[in-house]
Protein backbone atom coordinates (compact mmCIF):
# COMPACT_ATOMS: atom_id res chain seq x y z
CA UNK A 1 0.00 0.00 0.00
CA UNK A 2 2.63 2.29 1.14
CA UNK A 3 4.41 1.94 -1.92
CA UNK A 4 1.57 2.04 -4.32
CA UNK A 5 0.85 5.35 -2.13
CA UNK A 6 3.61 7.06 -3.59
CA UNK A 7 3.73 5.99 -7.14
CA UNK A 8 3.63 8.64 -9.64
CA UNK A 9 0.23 7.17 -11.39
CA UNK A 10 -1.47 7.54 -7.77
CA UNK A 11 -0.14 10.99 -7.39
CA UNK A 12 -1.76 12.11 -10.78
CA UNK A 13 -4.58 10.23 -9.86
CA UNK A 14 -5.43 12.13 -6.97
CA UNK A 15 -4.53 15.34 -8.50
CA UNK A 16 -6.67 14.59 -11.17
CA UNK A 17 -9.51 13.43 -8.62
CA UNK A 18 -9.61 17.20 -6.86
CA UNK A 19 -9.54 18.87 -10.13
CA UNK A 20 -12.64 17.11 -11.14
CA UNK A 21 -14.53 17.33 -7.60
CA UNK A 22 -14.06 21.20 -8.51
CA UNK A 23 -15.80 20.68 -11.82
CA UNK A 24 -18.58 18.71 -10.27
CA UNK A 25 -18.70 21.48 -7.40
CA UNK A 26 -19.15 24.00 -10.50
CA UNK A 27 -21.96 21.88 -11.72
CA UNK A 28 -23.59 21.70 -8.28
CA UNK A 29 -23.67 25.60 -7.85
CA UNK A 30 -25.05 25.89 -11.87
CA UNK A 31 -28.12 23.90 -10.79
CA UNK A 32 -28.72 24.16 -6.60
CA UNK A 33 -31.60 26.46 -6.24
CA UNK A 34 -30.69 27.76 -3.04
CA UNK A 35 -27.94 30.52 -2.43
CA UNK A 36 -27.07 28.84 0.93
CA UNK A 37 -26.23 25.52 -0.90
CA UNK A 38 -24.42 27.97 -3.33
CA UNK A 39 -22.18 29.58 -1.19
CA UNK A 40 -21.20 26.45 0.71
CA UNK A 41 -20.74 24.66 -2.87
CA UNK A 42 -18.38 27.74 -3.19
CA UNK A 43 -16.74 26.78 0.33
CA UNK A 44 -16.56 23.48 -0.90
CA UNK A 45 -14.66 24.32 -4.24
CA UNK A 46 -12.24 26.73 -2.70
CA UNK A 47 -11.33 23.57 -0.25
CA UNK A 48 -10.77 21.41 -2.78
CA UNK A 49 -8.38 24.10 -4.49
CA UNK A 50 -6.33 24.45 -1.42
CA UNK A 51 -6.03 20.99 -1.13
CA UNK A 52 -4.25 20.64 -4.68
CA UNK A 53 -2.23 23.93 -3.86
CA UNK A 54 -0.70 21.96 -1.15
CA UNK A 55 -0.96 18.63 -2.50
CA UNK A 56 1.11 20.35 -5.61
CA UNK A 57 2.99 22.23 -2.81
CA UNK A 58 3.88 18.67 -0.82
CA UNK A 59 4.73 16.79 -3.69
CA UNK A 60 6.91 19.15 -5.98
CA UNK A 61 8.03 20.71 -3.05
CA UNK A 62 7.47 24.21 -3.71
CA UNK A 63 7.17 26.16 -0.25
CA UNK A 64 5.62 29.29 -1.47
CA UNK A 65 2.46 27.60 -2.40
CA UNK A 66 2.04 26.39 0.96
CA UNK A 67 1.65 30.13 1.83
CA UNK A 68 -1.30 30.41 -0.94
CA UNK A 69 -2.70 27.39 0.43
CA UNK A 70 -3.42 29.16 4.10
CA UNK A 71 -3.84 32.26 2.54
CA UNK A 72 -6.67 30.92 0.17
CA UNK A 73 -7.90 28.48 2.93
CA UNK A 74 -8.90 31.53 5.42
CA UNK A 75 -10.28 33.68 2.71
CA UNK A 76 -12.24 31.71 -0.09
CA UNK A 77 -13.01 28.94 2.45
CA UNK A 78 -14.04 30.57 5.82
CA UNK A 79 -14.39 34.70 5.02
CA UNK A 80 -15.87 35.08 2.06
CA UNK A 81 -18.71 32.49 2.45
CA UNK A 82 -19.12 33.98 5.63
CA UNK A 83 -19.43 37.21 4.56
CA UNK A 84 -22.06 36.46 1.74
CA UNK A 85 -24.09 33.91 3.95
CA UNK A 86 -24.14 36.92 6.32
CA UNK A 87 -25.76 39.30 3.55
CA UNK A 88 -28.28 36.15 2.53
CA UNK A 89 -29.57 36.17 6.12
CA UNK A 90 -30.04 39.53 5.95
CA UNK A 91 -31.79 40.18 2.99
CA UNK A 92 -33.98 37.20 4.34
CA UNK A 93 -34.45 35.43 0.92
CA UNK A 94 -33.77 31.73 0.46
CA UNK A 95 -34.70 30.82 -2.72
CA UNK A 96 -32.77 32.12 -5.99
CA UNK A 97 -34.79 34.00 -8.91
CA UNK A 98 -34.66 30.81 -11.20
CA UNK A 99 -33.11 30.76 -14.49
CA UNK A 100 -33.94 31.50 -17.97
CA UNK A 101 -33.76 28.10 -19.15
CA UNK A 102 -34.55 24.70 -17.55
CA UNK A 103 -32.34 22.93 -15.45
CA UNK A 104 -31.31 19.67 -17.43
CA UNK A 105 -31.20 21.90 -20.59
CA UNK A 106 -28.66 23.56 -18.44
CA UNK A 107 -26.75 21.18 -17.75
CA UNK A 108 -26.35 19.56 -21.36
CA UNK A 109 -25.20 23.12 -22.30
CA UNK A 110 -22.85 23.12 -19.68
CA UNK A 111 -21.48 19.52 -20.44
CA UNK A 112 -21.54 20.84 -24.19
CA UNK A 113 -19.27 23.73 -22.88
CA UNK A 114 -16.80 21.86 -20.65
CA UNK A 115 -16.90 19.37 -23.63
CA UNK A 116 -15.55 22.17 -26.30
CA UNK A 117 -13.11 23.47 -22.86
CA UNK A 118 -11.09 20.15 -21.98
CA UNK A 119 -10.77 18.96 -25.77
CA UNK A 120 -9.41 22.52 -26.94
CA UNK A 121 -7.10 22.89 -23.77
CA UNK A 122 -6.14 18.99 -23.93
CA UNK A 123 -4.42 19.40 -27.23
CA UNK A 124 -2.21 22.32 -26.16
CA UNK A 125 1.43 20.94 -26.29
CA UNK A 126 1.68 22.41 -22.60
CA UNK A 127 4.00 20.18 -20.08
CA UNK A 128 3.84 21.28 -16.56
CA UNK A 129 6.29 20.13 -14.66
CA UNK A 130 3.82 20.71 -11.72
CA UNK A 131 0.43 18.48 -12.73
CA UNK A 132 -0.98 16.60 -15.59
CA UNK A 133 -2.61 18.45 -18.75
CA UNK A 134 -5.59 17.30 -17.00
CA UNK A 135 -6.81 19.74 -14.28
CA UNK A 136 -5.48 22.54 -16.85
CA UNK A 137 -8.14 21.05 -19.60
CA UNK A 138 -10.81 20.76 -16.44
CA UNK A 139 -9.82 24.14 -15.52
CA UNK A 140 -10.74 25.64 -18.61
CA UNK A 141 -14.42 23.63 -18.27
CA UNK A 142 -14.70 25.21 -14.88
CA UNK A 143 -14.06 28.70 -16.18
CA UNK A 144 -16.59 28.33 -18.99
CA UNK A 145 -19.68 26.67 -16.70
CA UNK A 146 -18.99 29.51 -14.68
CA UNK A 147 -19.80 31.92 -17.44
CA UNK A 148 -22.14 29.79 -18.10
CA UNK A 149 -23.77 30.17 -14.16
CA UNK A 150 -23.39 33.98 -14.79
CA UNK A 151 -24.88 34.41 -17.88
CA UNK A 152 -28.38 32.04 -17.19
CA UNK A 153 -29.18 32.80 -13.11
CA UNK A 154 -30.82 35.67 -12.35
CA UNK A 155 -29.66 36.73 -9.32
CA UNK A 156 -27.17 38.19 -8.11
CA UNK A 157 -26.11 35.98 -5.64
CA UNK A 158 -25.18 33.56 -8.18
CA UNK A 159 -23.86 36.09 -10.56
CA UNK A 160 -21.47 36.94 -7.45
CA UNK A 161 -21.11 33.28 -6.70
CA UNK A 162 -20.07 32.70 -10.34
CA UNK A 163 -17.34 35.22 -10.68
CA UNK A 164 -15.64 33.87 -7.92
CA UNK A 165 -15.65 30.30 -8.64
CA UNK A 166 -14.34 31.65 -11.96
CA UNK A 167 -11.37 32.70 -9.76
CA UNK A 168 -11.21 29.28 -8.44
CA UNK A 169 -10.82 27.86 -12.01
CA UNK A 170 -8.13 30.50 -12.92
CA UNK A 171 -6.44 29.01 -9.62
CA UNK A 172 -6.38 25.72 -10.70
CA UNK A 173 -5.18 26.69 -14.67
CA UNK A 174 -2.08 28.68 -12.66
CA UNK A 175 -1.38 25.52 -10.46
CA UNK A 176 -0.47 23.09 -13.50
CA UNK A 177 0.75 26.04 -15.87
CA UNK A 178 3.17 27.97 -12.98
CA UNK A 179 3.23 26.82 -9.95
CA UNK A 180 6.28 29.02 -8.87
CA UNK A 181 4.37 31.55 -9.77
CA UNK A 182 5.69 34.51 -7.47
CA UNK A 183 3.47 34.45 -4.02
CA UNK A 184 3.59 38.44 -4.42
CA UNK A 185 1.45 37.34 -7.83
CA UNK A 186 -1.09 35.37 -6.26
CA UNK A 187 -1.82 37.53 -3.24
CA UNK A 188 -2.71 39.81 -6.19
CA UNK A 189 -5.09 37.70 -7.46
CA UNK A 190 -6.56 37.18 -3.96
CA UNK A 191 -6.72 40.98 -2.92
CA UNK A 192 -8.45 41.46 -6.59
CA UNK A 193 -11.07 38.58 -5.47
CA UNK A 194 -11.32 40.53 -1.89
CA UNK A 195 -12.17 43.85 -3.59
CA UNK A 196 -14.48 41.99 -6.10
CA UNK A 197 -16.37 40.80 -2.61
CA UNK A 198 -16.67 44.13 -1.55
CA UNK A 199 -18.04 45.33 -4.67
CA UNK A 200 -20.75 42.58 -5.43
CA UNK A 201 -21.71 42.48 -1.54
CA UNK A 202 -22.37 46.33 -1.95
CA UNK A 203 -24.19 45.80 -5.18
CA UNK A 204 -26.52 43.26 -3.41
CA UNK A 205 -27.12 45.86 -0.41
CA UNK A 206 -27.83 48.51 -2.85
CA UNK A 207 -30.09 46.00 -5.21
CA UNK A 208 -32.16 44.81 -3.09
CA UNK A 209 -32.13 48.24 -1.23
CA UNK A 210 -33.58 49.47 -3.59
CA UNK A 211 -35.63 46.76 -5.79
CA UNK A 212 -36.51 44.75 -3.10
CA UNK A 213 -35.46 41.38 -4.67
CA UNK A 214 -32.38 40.08 -5.46
CA UNK A 215 -33.41 38.94 -8.81
CA UNK A 216 -31.42 40.82 -11.96
CA UNK A 217 -35.01 40.68 -13.69
CA UNK A 218 -35.88 43.89 -11.76
CA UNK A 219 -33.14 45.99 -13.28
CA UNK A 220 -34.79 46.77 -16.43
CA UNK A 221 -37.91 47.57 -14.04
CA UNK A 222 -38.56 51.76 -14.96
CA UNK A 223 -38.77 54.03 -12.01
CA UNK A 224 -40.93 57.23 -11.51
CA UNK B 1 -12.84 -30.44 -0.33
CA UNK B 2 -9.77 -29.00 -1.86
CA UNK B 3 -9.05 -31.64 -4.51
CA UNK B 4 -12.71 -31.90 -6.00
CA UNK B 5 -13.38 -29.05 -8.89
CA UNK B 6 -16.30 -28.23 -10.08
CA UNK B 7 -16.99 -27.83 -13.91
CA UNK B 8 -17.71 -24.24 -15.34
CA UNK B 9 -21.62 -25.54 -16.01
CA UNK B 10 -21.95 -26.39 -12.72
CA UNK B 11 -20.91 -22.68 -11.84
CA UNK B 12 -22.65 -21.15 -14.19
CA UNK B 13 -25.92 -22.89 -12.74
CA UNK B 14 -25.00 -22.09 -9.31
CA UNK B 15 -24.21 -18.42 -10.01
CA UNK B 16 -28.09 -18.38 -11.53
CA UNK B 17 -29.31 -20.25 -8.38
CA UNK B 18 -27.67 -17.76 -6.22
CA UNK B 19 -29.42 -14.79 -7.46
CA UNK B 20 -32.61 -16.75 -7.54
CA UNK B 21 -32.32 -17.88 -3.70
CA UNK B 22 -31.10 -15.10 -2.67
CA UNK B 23 -32.28 -12.35 -4.17
CA UNK B 24 -35.92 -12.26 -2.36
CA UNK B 25 -33.32 -12.10 1.00
CA UNK B 26 -31.66 -9.11 0.00
CA UNK B 27 -34.90 -7.36 -0.78
CA UNK B 28 -35.91 -8.38 2.53
CA UNK B 29 -33.20 -6.98 4.31
CA UNK B 30 -33.21 -3.96 3.01
CA UNK B 31 -36.53 -3.34 3.79
CA UNK B 32 -36.28 -4.58 7.71
CA UNK B 33 -33.13 -2.26 7.40
CA UNK B 34 -35.12 0.98 6.22
CA UNK B 35 -38.11 -0.02 8.49
CA UNK B 36 -35.32 0.24 11.27
CA UNK B 37 -33.80 3.29 10.24
CA UNK B 38 -37.55 5.06 9.78
CA UNK B 39 -37.71 4.27 13.73
CA UNK B 40 -40.40 1.42 12.51
CA UNK B 41 -39.56 -2.59 13.41
CA UNK B 42 -39.65 -3.04 9.46
CA UNK B 43 -41.02 -5.90 7.82
CA UNK B 44 -39.53 -9.53 8.73
CA UNK B 45 -35.80 -10.50 6.63
CA UNK B 46 -37.87 -13.54 5.18
CA UNK B 47 -41.18 -11.80 4.31
CA UNK B 48 -40.24 -11.56 0.56
CA UNK B 49 -40.29 -15.54 0.16
CA UNK B 50 -43.58 -15.73 2.61
CA UNK B 51 -45.32 -12.95 0.27
CA UNK B 52 -43.90 -14.64 -2.94
CA UNK B 53 -45.05 -18.49 -1.13
CA UNK B 54 -48.36 -17.04 -0.59
CA UNK B 55 -49.07 -15.75 -3.73
CA UNK B 56 -48.29 -18.53 -5.93
CA UNK B 57 -51.22 -20.02 -4.17
CA UNK B 58 -53.65 -17.67 -5.13
CA UNK B 59 -56.10 -17.56 -8.00
CA UNK B 60 -54.84 -15.65 -11.37
CA UNK B 61 -57.47 -13.01 -12.10
CA UNK B 62 -57.28 -11.24 -15.75
CA UNK B 63 -58.85 -8.51 -16.56
CA UNK B 64 -61.59 -8.88 -19.06
CA UNK B 65 -59.58 -7.56 -22.57
CA UNK B 66 -56.23 -8.85 -21.89
CA UNK B 67 -54.67 -11.41 -23.93
CA UNK B 68 -52.41 -13.67 -23.39
CA UNK B 69 -49.39 -11.26 -23.53
CA UNK B 70 -50.54 -10.76 -20.31
CA UNK B 71 -49.64 -13.45 -18.83
CA UNK B 72 -46.53 -14.43 -20.65
CA UNK B 73 -45.64 -11.00 -19.87
CA UNK B 74 -43.82 -11.71 -15.92
CA UNK B 75 -42.60 -15.27 -17.17
CA UNK B 76 -40.96 -13.62 -20.31
CA UNK B 77 -39.51 -11.43 -17.76
CA UNK B 78 -38.74 -13.81 -14.93
CA UNK B 79 -36.38 -16.03 -18.08
CA UNK B 80 -34.35 -12.57 -18.78
CA UNK B 81 -33.55 -12.42 -15.12
CA UNK B 82 -32.57 -15.78 -15.43
CA UNK B 83 -30.24 -15.49 -18.45
CA UNK B 84 -28.31 -12.10 -17.21
CA UNK B 85 -26.93 -13.81 -14.47
CA UNK B 86 -25.32 -16.10 -17.15
CA UNK B 87 -22.93 -13.34 -18.41
CA UNK B 88 -21.57 -11.65 -15.34
CA UNK B 89 -19.08 -12.23 -12.55
CA UNK B 90 -21.24 -13.61 -9.71
CA UNK B 91 -19.36 -16.17 -8.05
CA UNK B 92 -15.91 -16.37 -10.17
CA UNK B 93 -13.39 -13.66 -10.84
CA UNK B 94 -12.65 -15.56 -14.05
CA UNK B 95 -15.01 -15.63 -17.34
CA UNK B 96 -17.31 -18.78 -17.30
CA UNK B 97 -17.78 -19.98 -21.18
CA UNK B 98 -21.24 -18.33 -21.16
CA UNK B 99 -19.61 -15.10 -19.89
CA UNK B 100 -18.88 -14.33 -24.13
CA UNK B 101 -22.15 -14.69 -25.02
CA UNK B 102 -23.03 -11.45 -24.06
CA UNK B 103 -21.48 -8.16 -23.10
CA UNK B 104 -22.83 -5.53 -20.42
CA UNK B 105 -24.56 -3.93 -23.55
CA UNK B 106 -26.20 -7.32 -24.20
CA UNK B 107 -26.55 -7.85 -20.24
CA UNK B 108 -28.56 -4.22 -20.95
CA UNK B 109 -30.47 -5.63 -23.86
CA UNK B 110 -31.58 -8.84 -21.79
CA UNK B 111 -32.45 -6.28 -18.68
CA UNK B 112 -34.33 -4.30 -21.16
CA UNK B 113 -36.44 -6.84 -22.78
CA UNK B 114 -37.36 -8.25 -19.67
CA UNK B 115 -38.65 -4.01 -19.07
CA UNK B 116 -40.47 -4.53 -22.37
CA UNK B 117 -42.63 -7.72 -21.08
CA UNK B 118 -43.75 -5.93 -18.08
CA UNK B 119 -44.54 -2.83 -19.56
CA UNK B 120 -46.43 -4.71 -22.25
CA UNK B 121 -48.44 -6.78 -20.18
CA UNK B 122 -49.10 -3.90 -18.46
CA UNK B 123 -50.48 -2.23 -21.45
CA UNK B 124 -52.55 -4.55 -22.22
CA UNK B 125 -54.47 -4.87 -18.90
CA UNK B 126 -56.09 -1.17 -20.01
CA UNK B 127 -56.28 -0.15 -16.08
CA UNK B 128 -55.14 3.53 -16.07
CA UNK B 129 -52.68 3.37 -13.38
CA UNK B 130 -50.44 0.21 -14.69
CA UNK B 131 -50.32 2.30 -18.47
CA UNK B 132 -49.45 5.50 -16.73
CA UNK B 133 -46.37 3.08 -14.82
CA UNK B 134 -45.52 1.33 -18.25
CA UNK B 135 -45.78 4.61 -19.81
CA UNK B 136 -43.74 6.48 -17.45
CA UNK B 137 -40.79 3.00 -17.25
CA UNK B 138 -40.49 3.83 -20.59
CA UNK B 139 -39.59 7.17 -21.11
CA UNK B 140 -37.39 7.34 -17.67
CA UNK B 141 -35.87 4.44 -19.57
CA UNK B 142 -35.39 6.27 -22.45
CA UNK B 143 -33.74 9.19 -20.60
CA UNK B 144 -31.29 6.98 -18.37
CA UNK B 145 -29.75 5.19 -21.50
CA UNK B 146 -27.26 7.55 -22.44
CA UNK B 147 -25.78 6.94 -19.22
CA UNK B 148 -25.64 3.05 -19.33
CA UNK B 149 -23.82 3.93 -22.78
CA UNK B 150 -21.48 6.32 -21.76
CA UNK B 151 -20.44 4.51 -18.92
CA UNK B 152 -19.97 1.21 -20.94
CA UNK B 153 -17.76 3.80 -23.32
CA UNK B 154 -15.81 4.13 -20.50
CA UNK B 155 -15.58 -0.13 -19.75
CA UNK B 156 -14.32 -0.49 -23.02
CA UNK B 157 -12.07 2.34 -23.16
CA UNK B 158 -10.79 0.95 -20.18
CA UNK B 159 -10.29 -2.79 -20.83
CA UNK B 160 -10.25 -2.67 -24.96
CA UNK B 161 -13.17 -4.78 -24.33
CA UNK B 162 -16.81 -4.43 -22.71
CA UNK B 163 -17.16 -7.68 -21.23
CA UNK B 164 -17.61 -6.88 -17.18
CA UNK B 165 -15.17 -9.76 -16.44
CA UNK B 166 -12.27 -7.90 -17.82
CA UNK B 167 -13.29 -4.08 -16.23
CA UNK B 168 -13.54 -5.96 -12.58
CA UNK B 169 -9.91 -7.61 -13.59
CA UNK B 170 -8.54 -4.42 -14.62
CA UNK B 171 -9.84 -2.52 -11.06
CA UNK B 172 -7.85 -5.75 -9.17
CA UNK B 173 -5.16 -5.24 -11.24
CA UNK B 174 -3.77 -2.44 -9.14
CA UNK B 175 -4.89 -0.19 -6.41
CA UNK B 176 -4.55 3.09 -8.97
CA UNK B 177 -7.09 1.67 -11.23
CA UNK B 178 -9.35 1.43 -8.39
CA UNK B 179 -8.74 5.28 -7.81
CA UNK B 180 -8.88 6.39 -11.49
CA UNK B 181 -10.75 9.25 -11.99
CA UNK B 182 -12.59 8.19 -14.80
CA UNK B 183 -13.47 4.91 -13.14
CA UNK B 184 -14.66 6.80 -10.21
CA UNK B 185 -16.87 8.36 -12.23
CA UNK B 186 -18.25 5.44 -14.16
CA UNK B 187 -19.12 3.76 -10.78
CA UNK B 188 -20.53 6.89 -9.31
CA UNK B 189 -23.03 7.36 -12.51
CA UNK B 190 -23.95 3.39 -12.79
CA UNK B 191 -24.48 3.71 -8.94
CA UNK B 192 -27.17 6.92 -9.95
CA UNK B 193 -28.32 3.91 -12.69
CA UNK B 194 -28.82 1.12 -10.52
CA UNK B 195 -31.06 3.91 -7.82
CA UNK B 196 -32.79 4.26 -10.60
CA UNK B 197 -33.44 1.51 -12.19
CA UNK B 198 -34.21 0.06 -8.51
CA UNK B 199 -36.65 2.61 -8.23
CA UNK B 200 -35.25 3.73 -5.28
CA UNK B 201 -35.84 7.33 -3.46
CA UNK B 202 -34.88 10.17 -5.16
CA UNK B 203 -36.62 8.87 -8.38
CA UNK B 204 -39.52 6.73 -6.80
CA UNK B 205 -40.74 5.50 -3.58
CA UNK B 206 -40.68 1.93 -3.93
CA UNK B 207 -42.66 0.82 -0.87
CA UNK B 208 -45.44 3.66 -1.89
CA UNK B 209 -48.86 2.90 -2.63
CA UNK B 210 -49.23 6.22 -3.86
CA UNK B 211 -50.28 6.06 -7.76
CA UNK B 212 -49.26 9.29 -8.92
CA UNK B 213 -45.49 9.01 -7.89
CA UNK B 214 -45.16 5.70 -9.23
CA UNK B 215 -43.06 4.24 -12.16
CA UNK B 216 -42.03 0.81 -11.97
CA UNK B 217 -44.58 -0.06 -9.26
CA UNK B 218 -47.38 1.00 -10.75
CA UNK B 219 -46.96 -1.23 -13.81
CA UNK B 220 -47.32 -4.65 -12.10
CA UNK B 221 -50.67 -3.34 -10.13
CA UNK B 222 -53.10 -5.57 -12.78
CA UNK B 223 -51.13 -8.55 -11.86
CA UNK B 224 -52.29 -11.15 -9.12
CA UNK B 225 -51.61 -14.79 -7.95
CA UNK B 226 -48.23 -16.71 -9.80
CA UNK B 227 -47.75 -13.84 -12.37
CA UNK B 228 -47.37 -11.36 -9.59
CA UNK B 229 -45.65 -13.66 -7.56
CA UNK B 230 -42.95 -13.81 -10.66
CA UNK B 231 -42.83 -10.25 -11.13
CA UNK B 232 -42.01 -9.47 -7.35
CA UNK B 233 -39.51 -12.52 -7.53
CA UNK B 234 -38.53 -10.75 -10.91
CA UNK B 235 -37.62 -7.27 -9.67
CA UNK B 236 -35.81 -8.47 -6.29
CA UNK B 237 -33.28 -10.85 -8.60
CA UNK B 238 -33.11 -7.30 -11.27
CA UNK B 239 -32.05 -5.74 -8.28
CA UNK B 240 -29.42 -8.12 -6.80
CA UNK B 241 -28.74 -8.23 -10.61
CA UNK B 242 -27.70 -4.70 -11.03
CA UNK B 243 -25.87 -4.92 -7.48
CA UNK B 244 -23.82 -7.68 -8.48
CA UNK B 245 -22.84 -5.40 -11.42
CA UNK B 246 -22.09 -2.36 -9.04
CA UNK B 247 -20.29 -4.33 -6.63
CA UNK B 248 -18.21 -7.18 -8.25
CA UNK B 249 -17.62 -4.67 -11.67
CA UNK B 250 -17.25 -1.46 -10.87
CA UNK B 251 -16.68 -1.02 -6.87
CA UNK B 252 -15.48 -3.93 -4.92
CA UNK B 253 -14.44 -6.85 -7.08
CA UNK B 254 -12.83 -9.10 -4.14
CA UNK B 255 -13.66 -12.21 -2.74
CA UNK B 256 -14.62 -14.09 -5.80
CA UNK B 257 -13.54 -17.42 -6.37
CA UNK B 258 -10.22 -17.50 -8.37
CA UNK B 259 -10.50 -21.15 -8.81
CA UNK B 260 -13.00 -23.79 -9.85
CA UNK B 261 -12.64 -25.63 -6.51
CA UNK B 262 -15.85 -25.68 -4.55
CA UNK B 263 -14.35 -24.52 -1.34
CA UNK B 264 -13.37 -20.85 -2.85
CA UNK B 265 -16.72 -20.88 -5.38
CA UNK B 266 -19.01 -21.76 -2.30
CA UNK B 267 -17.61 -19.24 -0.04
CA UNK B 268 -17.89 -16.54 -2.41
CA UNK B 269 -21.30 -16.85 -1.84
CA UNK B 270 -21.58 -15.28 1.42
CA UNK B 271 -18.36 -13.01 0.36
CA UNK B 272 -21.33 -11.53 -2.08
CA UNK B 273 -24.50 -11.96 -0.16
CA UNK B 274 -22.26 -9.84 2.59
CA UNK B 275 -21.22 -7.02 0.06
CA UNK B 276 -24.95 -7.32 -1.64
CA UNK B 277 -26.27 -6.43 1.71
CA UNK B 278 -23.57 -3.52 2.12
CA UNK B 279 -24.75 -1.99 -1.09
CA UNK B 280 -28.23 -2.52 0.22
CA UNK B 281 -27.74 -0.61 3.38
CA UNK B 282 -26.14 2.65 1.66
CA UNK B 283 -29.45 2.26 -0.11
CA UNK B 284 -31.41 1.83 3.03
CA UNK B 285 -29.60 5.11 4.30
CA UNK B 286 -30.44 7.13 1.10
CA UNK B 287 -33.95 5.65 1.18
CA UNK B 288 -34.34 7.20 4.36
CA UNK B 289 -32.51 10.99 4.07
CA UNK B 290 -33.70 12.10 1.18
CA UNK B 291 -36.81 13.19 -0.21
CA UNK B 292 -38.51 12.32 -3.61
CA UNK B 293 -38.19 14.33 -6.52
CA UNK B 294 -40.83 15.79 -7.91
CA UNK B 295 -41.57 13.72 -11.48
CA UNK B 296 -40.82 16.42 -13.80
CA UNK B 297 -37.31 16.80 -11.82
CA UNK B 298 -36.14 13.32 -12.73
CA UNK B 299 -34.38 14.48 -15.80
CA UNK B 300 -32.21 16.71 -13.66
CA UNK B 301 -31.02 13.36 -12.16
CA UNK B 302 -30.77 11.83 -15.04
CA UNK B 303 -29.02 14.91 -16.03
CA UNK B 304 -26.59 14.25 -13.49
CA UNK B 305 -25.62 10.95 -13.85
CA UNK B 306 -25.21 11.61 -17.97
CA UNK B 307 -22.72 14.43 -16.53
CA UNK B 308 -20.41 11.82 -14.53
CA UNK B 309 -20.97 9.20 -17.58
CA UNK B 310 -19.36 12.20 -20.09
CA UNK B 311 -17.45 13.16 -18.21
CA UNK B 312 -15.69 9.33 -17.31
CA UNK B 313 -14.54 9.47 -21.00
CA UNK B 314 -13.71 12.55 -21.36
CA UNK B 315 -11.38 11.89 -18.43
CA UNK B 316 -9.98 8.87 -19.80
CA UNK B 317 -9.58 10.74 -23.21
CA UNK B 318 -7.08 13.10 -22.09
CA UNK B 319 -5.64 10.91 -19.28
CA UNK B 320 -4.71 8.45 -22.88
CA UNK B 321 -2.57 10.51 -24.27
Amino acid sequence: MAALGTSPTTLTDAADVLALLVLLSEFAMLRSSLSRSQVRLYAFQSLCVSVLAGFVAATRHIGELYGLMSMSFVLKVIVVPMIILRLVKEVRVDVTAGHRIGVATMVLLAIVLSIFGIFVVGRLPVHSRSLPILPLALAAAVILVSFLLVIVRNDVVSQAIGFFSLENGVSVASLVLAAGLPLIVELAFLFDLLVAVVVFALLMRVHHGRAGTLSTQALDRLRG
Amino acid sequence: MAGIELAPAEIQVLQDLTILVFAPFVSGAVAHLEGRLQGRRGPRILQPYYDIAKLFHKETLVPEDASWVFLAGPVVAFACYLTVPLLIPVLTQYPLPLGYMGDILGGGFILSLAGFAVGLAALETGGAYAQLGSSRAMTFGALIEPSILFVTFTVALVTATDLPYFEAAAVRSSLGQAIDPAHLLAAVAFFLVVLNDTSRIPVETHASTLEFGMIDEARTLEHSGPAFALLKWGSAMKQLILYVILINVFAAPWGEAGSRQVGPVLLAIPAFIGKALGVGAIFAVIDSSFSKLRLFKITEFMAVAFLLAVLAVLVLFLGAR
